[in-house]
């Protein structure tokens, strides 16, 4: 009988096909091991034929790195620590093996000889030394360097030396946010104002950067699509990064193609160290006054964004449903004091914990899904969770509505692993980046804008998500609307949290 | 006098020189020789004396405008998207200041050398536009343009009473996804923050109906601008919000 659970291993493949295809595109290394019955005598019918592959892999090797199929012992141990090595080395994806259900459950014969070979990690690639010597040059005689990171701290490590980088130099940093790369508070930190220092950049440096050409791109989606250049003619634009590595055709992550000054292929965090080196063996010592008022410049604009910001929080201060800005700075006063880590991405809440909390952990941020896959937000914030779970840590999980209903059996999950979870829902109830697409399609045919909400919001009835995650043994609450409400609420609910179990909040906000 | 003495010794300069090239007969070149003499006082005149130069630059200018193409001056006034803040009309908004707003300019008070200048360079939040971008024959049409315009007291507003309405219409049609539900806008979505507006009705309309970012356009068939006009009383009602410094939240 348990050869029915290695078979229904594919059918959790065609189920996770998404989150794989999120993980590959977030250059995250996977580990999947997957199961099939290629002897046809050995299936059971009907279930295992329904369930059964030619080609197992065949399902996810457009978004994984590697695959293979070992048909022995030997070739499975060699097998399996070649796919560790190949998805830790970047650019780092997922790997996958396809295990059949003989090689797992059959006895193994005392007489079989097996070798598992040691383990070695590739060092990781690092960008070519002259062209490191010259992204330097550039980067030092620039009178505008700005530095766009995005996958590029893969490591604590990672952060300090992307600090280091834009500190030698006085550059202004804009963090796209692949990564927990820069702290929201530095004084270089300008990505709320990215745009206008990018508009003035006479070299930009993109360190990992997933869209090089969107960044540098404005984009205008509307009946006639189009774009125009955001930087001068003259900019000097150089990337380093170690997707430059790898490519596949089919699925098209790879975004539209950047013209480069100079595309350095390595791993960005790999190749830091010599860049500053190289950095600081360049910069004369008469540049440094000139540096000093660089950074005095735009630590001044840091200053002005922050303040805006708040000014910005303050409309729809008091409404109901609440605004995004009054969840976002309640939920701060009340961790702000504690070992917090964010684990949802912060894009649905119009990056409101960017704009007014001090982010300065390398665990204090998870990036985004990669994909855009929708259905990613919960069981990510429940991963992360359970890793920040040794640490002591209190993970925050700013939860969409929509996103829950692909896999709410997660909050089960949380309840039955213990996993000390916050998750605040923005339930603004509807699907929202399908209402506003709807939108513009009734737009455009003039007709039915206000219909734009049929399959697309989520109401009539409305879920009560407190009485969804009570279901599964979670300590929950809501619906809250009214934000004086939200601050005794999490008090509770982190009181819970705290002591060691999962809860939930449901609060009824606007959409971004 | 001293003056008007080296003028006559120019007349009879020119006088001399029209004679020996045998051009024309003297009484002619006798009065050539006076416009010329003329022309020169004006000149020696304006150079000396700044003021009567602007003097006769207004002149020559209030003449422009008297005589300006006020019809050319309102597609100047769209063509340069004057309109996308001070409306269709020129009628403002609200009071400049603090608290957002853009002044009237219909039917403006200004001489017309004194509204190009604050054109040319403006106070506040309104962007120079330098000669490159509108010459001053254009700025003269829409001078005329916004001298033909009705005086404020004359004009009706426009504006429902009753914001309820408007607000279930700004839901109805979707407002809300980009804008929020108060219009405070949303950087995430590119939805300006349209709570309490900053330009007056006209401008909104023309910016639904012909919007420049991320915002499709709305047709009159797909939002009349009586709805619009509804929509646009609700967000005006809406208050403008407390200082950040006044919130604790928003000083941790």
């Amino acid at each position: 009988m348990p050869k029915r659970k290695s078979a229904a291993i594919n059918r959790r493949d065609f189920l996770a096909a998404m989150a794989v295809y999120n993980a590959y595109c977030d250059r995250v290394p996977v580990y999947i091991i997957g199961g099939n019955i290629m002897d046809a005598t050995k299936r059971v019918p009907p279930v295992e034929w329904a369930h059964s592959v030619q080609d197992a892999a065949a399902m996810l090797r457009d978004y994984t790195k590697w695959d293979d199929l070992p048909v022995s012992l030997t070739h499975f141990a060699e097998s399996a620590v070649r796919a560790y090595k190949i998805a830790m080395t970047p650019p780092m994806m997922p790997v996958l093996l396809i295990v059949d259900a003989e090689l797992q459950e059959n006895p193994i014969s005392s007489d079989t000889k097996m070798h598992i070979p040691s383990l070695n990690p590739a060092s990781p690639p690092q960008g070519d030394s002259g062209s490191v010597a010259e992204a330097a040059r550039l980067l030092v005689a620039a009178e505008n360097p700005v530095l766009v990171f995005d996958r590029a701290a893969r490591t604590p490590a990672g952060l300090a030396l992307l600090i280091e980088l834009a500190e030698t130099l006085q550059a202004a940093v804009i963090d796209r946010a692949g990564r927990m790369n820069f702290p929201s508070r530095h004084p270089l930190n300008q990505t709320e104002r990215g745009r206008e220092e990018l508009a003035n950049a006479d070299v930009i440096l993109g360190l990992e950067l997933n869209d090089f050409w969107g960044t540098i791109h404005s984009y205008r989606d509307q009946m006639e699509r189009t774009s125009q250049p955001i930087t001068r003619p003259d900019t000097k634009l150089i990337g380093i990064s170690a997707a430059t590595l790898f490519f596949k055709s089919n699925y098209q992550n790879f975004q539209r193609y950047p013209e480069l000054d100079l595309d350095i292929a390595g791993d960005a965090e790999a190749t830091l160290p010599s860049l500053i080196e190289s950095v600081k063996s360049q910069l004369a010592a008469n540049r440094k006054s000139a540096l000093q008022d660089r950074g005095a410049l735009l630590t001044a604009a840091h200053q002005r964004t922050l303040q805006a910001n708040r000014e910005a929080a303050t409309y729809a201060w008091d409404a109901s449903p609440i605004s995004t800005a009054r969840l976002c700075a309640e939920i701060w006063a009340q961790i702000k004091g504690e070992d917090w880590s964010l684990v949802s991405t912060s894009g649905f809440v119009s990056r409101w914990p960017e704009k007014l909390w001090t982010i300065d952990k390398h665990y204090q941020v998870i990036g985004y899904s990669g994909g855009y896959g929708i259905g990613y937000g919960a069981p990510a914030a429940v991963g992360a969770a359970l890793a920040n779970r040794a640490h002591g840590r209190l993970s925050v999980n700013i939860q969409c509505d929509g996103d829950l209903m692909y896999g709410p059996g997660v909050l089960w999950t949380a309840a039955h692993h213990r996993i000390p979870l916050l998750s605040i829902m923005h339930n603004n109830r509807a699907y929202h980046q399908e209402v506003m697409q709807v939108q513009i399609m009734a737009d455009r045919h003039s007709r039915g804008v206000e219909r734009a909400k049929i399959g697309t919001a989520i109401d009539d009835p409305g879920i009560d998500y407190s009485k969804l995650a009570q279901s599964m043994g979670l300590y929950a609450e809501g619906p809250i609307s009214d934000p004086k409400e939200l601050a005794p609420a999490l008090q509770r609910a982190i009181a819970v949290v705290k002591r060691g179990e999962p809860a939930l909040l449901d609060v009824h906000t606007q959409p971004r | 006098m001293k003056t008007y003495k080296f003028f006559g010794d120019l007349v009879k300069w020119f006088a001399a020189r029209t004679r020996r090239a045998g051009l024309a007969s003297s009484l002619r070149v006798i009065g050539f020789g006076a416009f010329m003499a003329a022309a020169t006082v004006c000149i020696v005149v304006l150079a000396v004396l700044p003021g009567a130069a602007q003097t006769a630059a207004g002149g020559q200018q209030a003449n422009r405008a008297a005589s300006g193409n006020a019809e050319n001056g309102r597609v100047v006034f769209e063509k340069q998207g004057c309109n996308k803040c001070h409306g269709a009309q020129g009628e403002g908004v609200g009071a400049p200041g603090s608290t957002g707003g853009v002044p009237r300019i219909a039917s403006t008070a200004l001489a017309l050398p004194a509204f190009v200048q604050l054109v040319r360079s403006p106070k506040g939040q309104m962007p120079p536009f330098g000669s490159q971008k509108i010459s001053d024959a254009e700025l003269a049409d829409v001078y005329a343009f916004l001298r033909a315009l009705a005086p404020p007291d004359k004009q009706e507003s426009t504006a429902p009473k009753s914001t309820k309405r408007g607000e279930r219409l700004f839901n109805a049609y979707g407002c809300y996804e980009c804008h929020g539900y108060q219009g405070q806008g949303s950087t995430q979505t590119g939805g300006t923050r349209l709570g309490p507006p900053k330009i007056p009705l006209s401008a909104f309309v023309s910016y639904v109906r012909a919007p420049t970012g991320q915002m499709p356009p709305y047709t009159a068939k797909a939002i009349s601008s009586e709805d619009l006009a509804e929509m646009f009383a609700f967000l005006q009602s809406i208050p403008q919000p407390a200082p950040a410094k006044s919130i604790p939240l928003l000083n941790q």
